[in-house]
């Protein structure tokens, strides 16, 4: 089936719906207060509907008689999926391994499994700008700003 | 004379060893991440600002305003050799500068953007220095409604500005207002949706957020598939323009200066817009509008000189009522209250040390880019033969680094991650960031007077209108807001859209 833009506004629609109708039933739990004496639900609760409305809004337009330009598909590649999907993943692994395993190793894996895997450069290239951004980061980060990093159990 | 006490006070302060140690490194900086595409200034004063807590206040800002108008000078060496615009900003320049490189003449292309860069900065620090004191005392007259009023003009000048659809832009503007409220009430001192996490009480913080928004995001679609980016190789010789290239740019340095300056005021990515509208007022004014996009020197010169003067004026609301004008210039509102100090409209007269100290820096910074750029453009040409395969693992490391760094906290690591991914499905979605970046930095404070305008009138919302300086913001957003539905406006505004979109690459 050929994608829209009405098709993604229709998804955006319902996501922006969800959304407002949280905040608005959430900000009840936290005082809405009166006009008088504003409480902390009082912005996040009318934000809340306006978003709510809003997303109605683009939700009933989507379905309009206008005709829309055909969209390119999601992913201008077949492959992109991959690429994108395992960038975030290493971006989470980063963030989950950096104190147990120190900032310079961590940082050396990092760069090494991206050089490596999204566009494959030859093992001699990957290993020299693991090697030398880890070992160069360490020492920009670390030893000359001084920043708090994790040194991990390896101790560097 | 005052003007001129205070011109050797600035320069009393900046000239130590060490502010002007930082006042280079910022510029210097700045000229770096302009060059790299994917990597803006609104990463790379994020990135520094945890490295400028043990210095003094006003070093801190003059290395961080230097990045920011070093990022516009280095952002129109990548767009003028690869077409490749290094910033937003300089998408325009592509159009004229990378034609000119094709017909060897990249030289004086890069001359003249630079010597326009550093004209109009010079133009715009002038008018910041004349326009801001006034204009401050001016606001000391503002109370919580017209502040509420002037954020409020401030986000619906952005989604005017907006390039797709308003109403999209409204709902990330909500959406951002809403993003804002998380955290610790400022009033009750409830935690609205904090989860008990200590990183949750003080907000989202806005740096985690344009970091994702704008570093992550960026990264993450351009390698969707790979770019070949052709890097033009002839001799960079004869940088200097001849007499001809400067008869030809200088009214359109003079005129985009101008123009960029008073843009810059207004909320919005404003170096962006205007350098469009530089690029299409000289295409008007010229006499054969036709040879533009083939190579002509007005072409580089007015937009050029317009994105720089854009990054003066916005430290006009920045300097004079605490508001930020956009992401990058939220960022350093964020480092003021780092240093503790408290921006708005007393700022000037509390401070002067730090106002004219970072005037002063910004006249010295902009001769610091000339002298830089020009002998250094073979240098910053070789970064820009770095591949890309090898730079995106380099800048997501320096985000990552960025925001742990900050608090060493991995839940404002994991939150960038979240909006990197959002951004990543927004732009997807044609969702724009600008509306959802300001909405989310100056929510808090919009929730803020709000709460207390309506306390003040005991409930009723007609305070807005009936004080005068407040009726006047509202009247011009609801003008702004209604106009695209009249007709003959918004066929004009969709037009602009249409041109804008179509130029871009």
């Amino acid at each position: 089936m050929e994608k829209t833009q009405s098709h993604y506004n229709r998804i955006a629609a319902i996501f922006f719906l969800i959304v407002g109708i949280f905040f608005t039933l959430y900000a009840r739990s936290v005082e809405i207060g009166s006009w008088n004496e504003p409480g902390p639900g009082f912005l996040p609760f009318w934000a809340g509907l306006t978003l709510s409305a809003m997303s109605i809004a683009l939700l009933l337009g989507s379905y309009g008689k206008k005709a829309w330009a055909v969209r390119p598909s999601f992913f201008p590649k077949d492959d992109s999926w991959k690429r994108v999907l395992l960038t975030f993943l290493s971006l989470i692994a980063y963030n989950l391994l950096l104190n147990p395993l120190g900032f310079a190793f961590t940082t050396f894996l990092f760069l090494a499994f991206l050089v490596k895997f999204i566009f494959p450069q030859t093992w001699r290239r990957t290993l020299l700008v693991a090697v030398l951004g880890s070992v160069i980061a360490r020492l920009l980060f670390i030893n000359f700003l001084e920043t708090q990093l994790p040194k991990g159990f390896l101790g560097f | 004379m005052d003007l001129f006490s205070h011109i050797l006070l600035g320069a009393q302060v900046l000239f130590t060893p060490m502010n002007l140690f930082f006042c280079f490194i910022g510029v210097l900086m700045g000229t770096l991440v302009g060059v790299l595409p994917g990597l803006g200034p609104t990463a790379a004063i994020a990135l520094l600002l945890p490295n400028t807590f043990h210095v003094s206040p006003v070093t801190a800002i003059i290395m961080l305003a230097g990045i920011y108008y070093g990022a516009m000078y280095g952002g129109s060496t990548t767009s003028i050799l690869v077409n490749i615009p290094g910033e937003a900003a300089s998408v325009i320049t592509t159009l004229d500068g990378y034609q000119m490189a094709l017909k060897g003449r990249a030289g004086p292309a890069l001359g003249i953007a630079a010597f326009g860069s550093f004209i109009a900065g010079t133009i715009s620090v002038i008018g910041l220095m004349l326009v801001a004191p006034p204009l401050a005392k001016f606001a000391l007259a503002f109370g919580p409604p017209e502040y509420f009023s002037l954020m409020l003009m401030g986000i619906v000048v952005l989604i005017y500005m907006a390039f797709g659809s308003i109403l999209k832009a409204l709902m990330m503007a909500v959406f951002g207002l809403l993003l804002g409220t998380i955290g610790m009430d400022a009033i009750s001192g409830t935690q609205r949706l904090t989860f008990g996490l200590l990183e949750l009480s003080d907000g989202i913080g806005f740096i985690p957020a344009i970091m994702g928004l704008f570093g992550v995001a960026e990264v993450i679609a351009n390698i969707e598939q790979e770019i070949k980016r052709e890097l033009i190789t002839t001799k960079l010789k004869n940088l200097l323009p001849n007499l001809q290239d400067w008869k030809d740019s200088f009214w359109p340095m003079i005129r985009g200066s101008v123009l960029g300056f008073f843009i810059g005021v207004l909320p919005g990515p404003a170096p962006v817009i205007s350098a469009f509208s530089s690029y299409a007022i000289e295409k008007k004014l010229s006499q054969h509008p036709e040879k533009f996009g083939t190579g002509v020197i007005e072409g580089v010169a007015g937009p050029e000189s317009a994105n720089n003067a854009a990054t003066g004026g916005a430290f006009i609301p920045l300097f004079t009522l605490g508001i930020p004008a956009n992401s990058v210039i939220a960022i350093l509102l964020g480092a003021f209250m780092i240093h503790g100090i408290q921006p708005g409209p007393m700022l000037i007269t509390k401070y002067p040390d730090l106002f004219w100290g970072t005037i002063m820096s910004m006249y010295l910074g902009n001769v610091m880019l000339l002298v830089l750029n020009l002998p250094l453009i073979g240098l910053w040409v070789k970064v820009l033969k770095v591949p890309y395969p090898i730079l995106f693992p380099l800048i997501l490391l320096f985000c990552l680094v960025g925001v742990f760094s900050l608090n060493y906290s991995q839940v404002e690591v994991a939150l960038m991650i979240g909006f990197g991914v959002f951004g990543y499905l927004a732009r997807k979605f044609q969702f724009e960031m600008a509306p959802l970046v300001l909405a989310l930095v100056i929510g808090p404070m919009m929730e803020n007077n709000l709460r207390l305008s309506l306390v003040i009138s005991q409930g009723s919302p007609w305070i807005f209108i009936e004080h005068p300086i407040s009726a006047t913001f509202i009247f011009i957003s609801l003008a702004l807001l209604i106009s695209p539905w009249i007709p003959w406006i918004g066929r004009r505004r969709k037009k602009l859209q249409e041109k804008v979109e179509g130029e871009q690459i």
